[in-house]
């Protein structure tokens, strides 16, 4: 851009400096024309051989100086400033350049005299330069304007294409809000509105799946709970106790499948995707409603220490139930595996939420097994070996940070579990 | 109690129906919204437990439309959904407190026991015992004017003397009291538990009769 408006400029420059030649020329033979009947006349009518000046009508520096000779060289009349420019004789009918001046002469009476009007070529120089800087700055000072101008123009055009782009990649991680398009270009609408028509086909997509493990969960609940409910009625009314245990029997039986089954789909609804809500709302409200659920469960009231900011704790787009199930599988893998005496935290921060236990350290080589479905660590508590599976699983679909760590930094044993609400960058994919 | 049951899975609404009854409440059960509707509008319940996913609408908004309209009566949500946005909602909408399926009967007794006390109007639920307060409708037990804090477990066992001060509980009358959904009951939990106790209210507060079980022993002497 700026290499072409140099260009462009140099051409206009060249150009200029032609047409300037041109005319300082024909002022240079206006002169000599002017001069040569004036002189002539003088000559005639002069009787000393002395070589006249003319002098100047008023203090002033001539660009234009002339010299009026006879055919042997000798000077009859002659500019004020003549001699200054030292004028070469012997110079034919014409224009002539030598290395300081442009000449040009005139003969008259048969070539008996000659005028000669030269200009200095430096003045000639600094005349163009002169105009050709009068061209160029305005050029220097409108480039960087128009530069800006063009960069502004086109910014101004694309913000809307990259907004909708950002808003696009925002959309990854399970948000699935139809983009918005205002502002966009009428060349990218076409492509935006279909853009939005695939998110909204995803999203009653993930709203069905959704629905379908919500209901899948009722539908099982139901009957597992008749059945325990049934089961508990038989243990109170039956009176001989050989059938009263095989019917306790049974209600165990039924508690462990409604765990297991509970906590698989937890697991399923976790690597489902749809972890991420689109009303960002503050987690500690919920948490205060699962220590309440986990003390009514485990009757540990006084082993959980717990600690939620006063303001509700930071507010995170992830989705209320999936922190729920979160926080409930870290506090009660702490509960039931932690030192059984020992007390268990619970820190709710603005960019962490923690879990910290007492007990056995974990060996580094068990820890990041801990994370796989149906692993154990170091306990001979009862579990399903997938609480802590459903944690990472809830962690890495929302894009979200999981450290376990034992022993507990600085101490020599114990459990910690991190969440670091910081999202790791580029993670976080909607999983479908 | 009277108490309306709104369940529409027969199986279930059964076996919980013959568990209220057998606690001595007198159970009306119904499995749609509608007829839920009727019946409260046809007689005066004390307490109201309602199944969220029923045949004919939601029972939250059932629940919703009740609390607009002034009722004040105790509603226990029992619903199959594990979400806590949903549980919100119910508590939201005005219920007192919610069960998720499955649970357990013996907790659910014990629920129903808990909210029925908070509504039942007992003009006097503080109890003294010797040294002790006992509010057993705020479930807070005070020592010579300090609260003692009971867990959920303590508590109940420590509510059964105090509801029958003079009766003499059996170890598996009081087993009966520690509902847990995950606990397992072993030999010597109840022991366990009175020794907790007895450290919190007093040593002479809870008796031991040798081979038959534990009974409210006479009033500490007050300091």
């Amino acid at each position: 851009m700026a290499i072409l408006w140099l260009a462009a400029a140099t051409v206009a420059g060249l150009v200029l400096r032609h047409e300037i030649d041109e005319v300082f020329d024909s002022a240079l033979q206006e002169v000599a024309q002017r001069v040569l009947p004036l002189a002539y006349a003088e000559v005639l009518a002069r009787d000393s051989d002395e070589p006249q000046r003319v002098p100047p009508v008023g203090p002033h520096r001539e660009y234009i100086t002339y010299v009026v000779r006879d055919a042997a060289g000798t000077v009859l009349l002659q500019s004020s400033d003549a001699d200054r420019s030292a004028i070469p004789k012997d110079l034919t009918h014409g224009f002539a350049t030598t290395a300081t001046l442009r000449t040009y002469t005139e003969a008259a009476v048969q070539g008996t005299i000659l005028v000669t009007t030269a200009e200095d070529l430096a003045h000639r120089g600094a005349a163009v330069r002169k105009a050709v800087l009068a061209l160029l700055w305005p050029l220097a000072a409108l480039v960087p304007v128009a530069v800006a101008g063009v960069w502004l123009a086109v910014w101004l055009t694309l913000r809307p294409v990259l907004e909708f782009s950002s808003g696009l990649e925002a959309r990854g991680r399970g948000n699935l809000s139809a983009v918005s398009i205002e502002g966009l270009p009428d060349e990218i609408l076409p492509l935006a509105d279909a853009v939005n028509a695939l998110i909204a086909r995803l999203r009653s997509a993930l709203e069905a799946e959704r629905g379908f493990t919500a209901n899948s969960a009722h539908e099982l609940r139901t009957p597992i709970a008749a059945a325990l409910a049934q089961t508990q009625r038989l243990v109170a009314e039956l009176a001989d106790e050989p059938r009263r245990e095989r019917a306790r029997a049974i209600e165990q039986s039924l508690r462990r499948l409604s765990r297991l089954s509970e906590k698989l789909l937890q697991l399923a609804k976790a690597e489902g995707g749809g972890l991420v809500s689109e009303h960002p709302a503050p987690l500690g409200p919920v948490l205060r409603l699962i220590v309440e659920e986990l003390d009514r469960q485990f009757d540990c009231s006084e082993r959980l220490d717990v600690a939620i900011p006063p303001d509700g704790g930071p507010a995170l787009d992830l989705d209320p139930d999936a922190f729920a199930v979160l926080a409930r599988n870290l506090v009660e893998n702490a509960v039931r595996h932690g030192d059984p005496d020992g007390s268990v935290r619970i820190r709710l921060a603005a960019d962490r939420f923690e879990v910290t236990n007492g007990g056995p350290a974990v060996p580094a080589d068990r820890l990041s097994a801990l994370t796989r479905p149906f692993e154990r660590g170091p306990t001979r508590a009862a579990g399903s070996g997938l609480g802590l599976a459903i944690a990472a699983a809830i962690c890495e679909g929302a894009g979200l940070t999981l450290d376990l760590a034992s022993p507990v930094p600085g101490g020599s044993d114990g459990f910690r579990a991190t969440v670091r609400f910081a999202r790791a960058t580029g993670s976080g994919r909607a999983r479908s | 109690m009277r108490i309306l049951l709104v369940e529409d899975d027969m199986v279930l609404g059964q076996a919980v129906r013959d568990q209220l009854v057998a606690d001595g409440h007198s159970v009306d059960w119904t499995t749609r919204v509608a007829s839920a509707s009727d019946a409260v509008r046809a007689a005066i319940f004390d307490l109201v437990l309602l199944d969220l996913m029923l045949p004919d609408g939601r029972g939250l908004d059932f629940l919703k439309g009740r609390r607009v309209g002034g009722d004040v009566t105790p509603v226990v949500i029992l619903t199959a959904r594990d979400q806590i946005s949903d549980r919100i909602a119910g508590l939201d909408a005005g219920a007192d407190d919610y069960m998720v399926k499955p649970f357990d009967l013996k907790e659910l007794s014990a629920r129903v026991r808990a909210v029925g006390r908070r509504y039942s109007g007992n003009p006097n639920p503080l109890v003294t015992h010797g040294d002790l307060e006992i509010d057993l409708a705020g479930r807070t037990v005070r020592r010579g004017g300090k609260v003692v804090a009971l867990t959920q477990r303590e508590w109940a066992l420590f509510e059964a003397f105090v509801e029958r001060p003079n009766a003499l509980l059996s170890k598996t009358q009081l087993e009966e009291r520690l509902y847990s959904f995950d606990a397992e009951i072993e030999s010597n939990t109840i022991e366990v538990y009175i020794a907790r106790l007895r450290k919190k209210v007093g040593a002479e507060t809870i008796e031991t009769v040798r081979g038959m079980g534990y009974r409210l022993g006479s009033p500490g002497r007050r300091p």
